[in-house]
């Protein structure tokens, strides 16, 4: 049996009660949504918050589950407008404009020996780290991109259908974030 | 040593639906351009660089378990069919009291067994009266050895405290009539010294009455 026949093997009897099917489908996706929620909302806390959200919404709809497009990409787009919706709030809780870029020192979120933010600390290794901390300088919409590019290889056409814009706009976006991305990692190879 | 085209270069070979012909005008490019191949270069390995991304262990959550559990359990109560026997009891109450009224009985003999409803009112009839009679001859002969063995005890005892009653008669009336005895002997001595009494107080008298004479006719002889 594949994967994709197993998801919906085990989504079917999630529908029909099966606790067992249900956490099984969750023990399958959990860990790919909570990484990809690290590196979008960039602490574990708001990871988890997302993870929650994203499984609670695929257990309201999952009887709306057709089986057209495979269970991963639907869970995903989920994620993916569950993030956007976390982000606004996060914005608008804090005061900041929505669209606004993230401003501020770059280089104090980079991992050093003597002082690193407590949310990165919880992560296992300094690569991870240091990763979070070059996304964590990217507007949450260039980030979003990369996300989408970078970890879960969508296509131009697929992320510009999914945020709704233009190939162009999304390619451009992408090509501005490498760029942003590459000049922080250089500055901060030649400070060290 | 800038190029006006990096940019435009750089972003459509990120591009995924490049066409052989274009990726061919960008690969002559970037072998002329010193300055796009090394910014190209850079932005892959940033790229490679966010790449090696490890998973991260995902913290203990419930798994949104106790929701699914607790709706699905919800959910279901109508239409289980462990809601039927919800019922059991009622219907074995049920069933138990149809039994009592109907005096069901059920017998196992050898050729298997029989379920009969109520009972044979004459065999019941007889079997009781026999069982009474025979009760009452027992109770009697019971009552009658009972009185026997009653009147032998009552016998027994009265003897005994007739007996003991006789002996202790004949030694009170021995003590009282020592005492009397005693008491007539004592009697005598005190009448006796009584009597002895008054016959020295009358010959006392009788001597003051002499003196009191003698003294008178003296008296009148002078």
């Amino acid at each position: 049996m594949s994967l994709i026949d197993e998801d919906e093997a085990l989504i079917a009897a999630a529908l029909n009660g099966s606790a067992f099917a249900w956490e099984k489908l969750v023990k399958r996706y959990e860990s790919k949504i909570y990484n990809h929620g690290l590196r979008l909302m960039g602490n574990s806390s708001d990871a988890m918050d997302l993870m929650q959200e994203v499984f609670l919404g695929v257990y309201r709809n999952l009887h709306r589950f057709r089986g057209d497009a495979r269970f991963s990409s639907w869970i995903f787009r989920i994620a993916h407008n569950k993030a956007v919706d976390l982000n606004r709030k996060k914005r608008l809780l804090a005061g900041y404009p929505v669209d606004s870029d993230n401003e501020g020192d770059v280089f104090d979120s980079f991992a050093d020996e003597e002082g690193e933010e407590p949310e990165l600390e919880l992560l296992q290794s300094e690569q991870n780290r240091n990763i979070m901390a070059m996304l964590n300088i990217l507007p949450f919409e260039q980030r979003l991109i990369v996300e989408l590019k970078v970890f879960q290889s969508l296509t131009f056409e697929e992320i510009a259908e999914m945020q709704d814009i233009s190939e162009n706009t999304a390619k451009t976006r992408f090509y501005t974030a490498l760029r942003k991305l590459k000049s922080v990692t250089e500055e901060y190879h030649v400070l060290s | 040593m800038s190029c006006p085209k990096t940019p435009h270069i750089l972003q459509e070979y990120l591009a995924d639906d490049l066409t052989p012909l274009a990726k061919e005008e960008i690969d002559k490019h970037l072998l002329q351009c010193e300055h796009c191949a090394s910014e190209l270069e850079v932005l892959m390995l940033t790229q490679s660089q966010l790449a090696n991304w490890q998973a991260e262990r995902v913290p203990h959550w419930d798994r949104g378990m106790e929701l699914f559990r607790r709706e699905h359990r919800v959910g279901k109560q109508s239409s289980s069919w462990f809601s039927a026997w919800q019922w059991m009891p009622t219907a074995a109450s049920f069933a138990m009291l149809c039994l009592l009224i109907f005096n069901t009985s059920v017998e196992v003999g050898d050729g298997g067994f029989s379920v009969s409803f109520g009972s044979p009112v004459s065999d019941m009839d007889a079997a009781l009266a026999a069982f009474e009679q025979e009760q009452r001859t027992e109770i009697d002969s019971m009552i009658a050895r009972f009185e026997s063995r009653q009147d032998t005890n009552n016998l027994q005892l009265m003897q005994a405290v007739m007996s003991q009653t006789q002996q202790a008669t004949v030694e009170n009336l021995d003590q009282i009539y020592a005492y009397f005895e005693e008491q007539r002997r004592q009697d005598m001595q005190l009448m006796s010294q009584g009597y002895q009494q008054l016959a020295d107080s009358d010959y006392a008298t009788v001597q003051s009455l002499q003196e009191l004479a003698q003294f008178v006719s003296f008296q009148g002889a002078r």
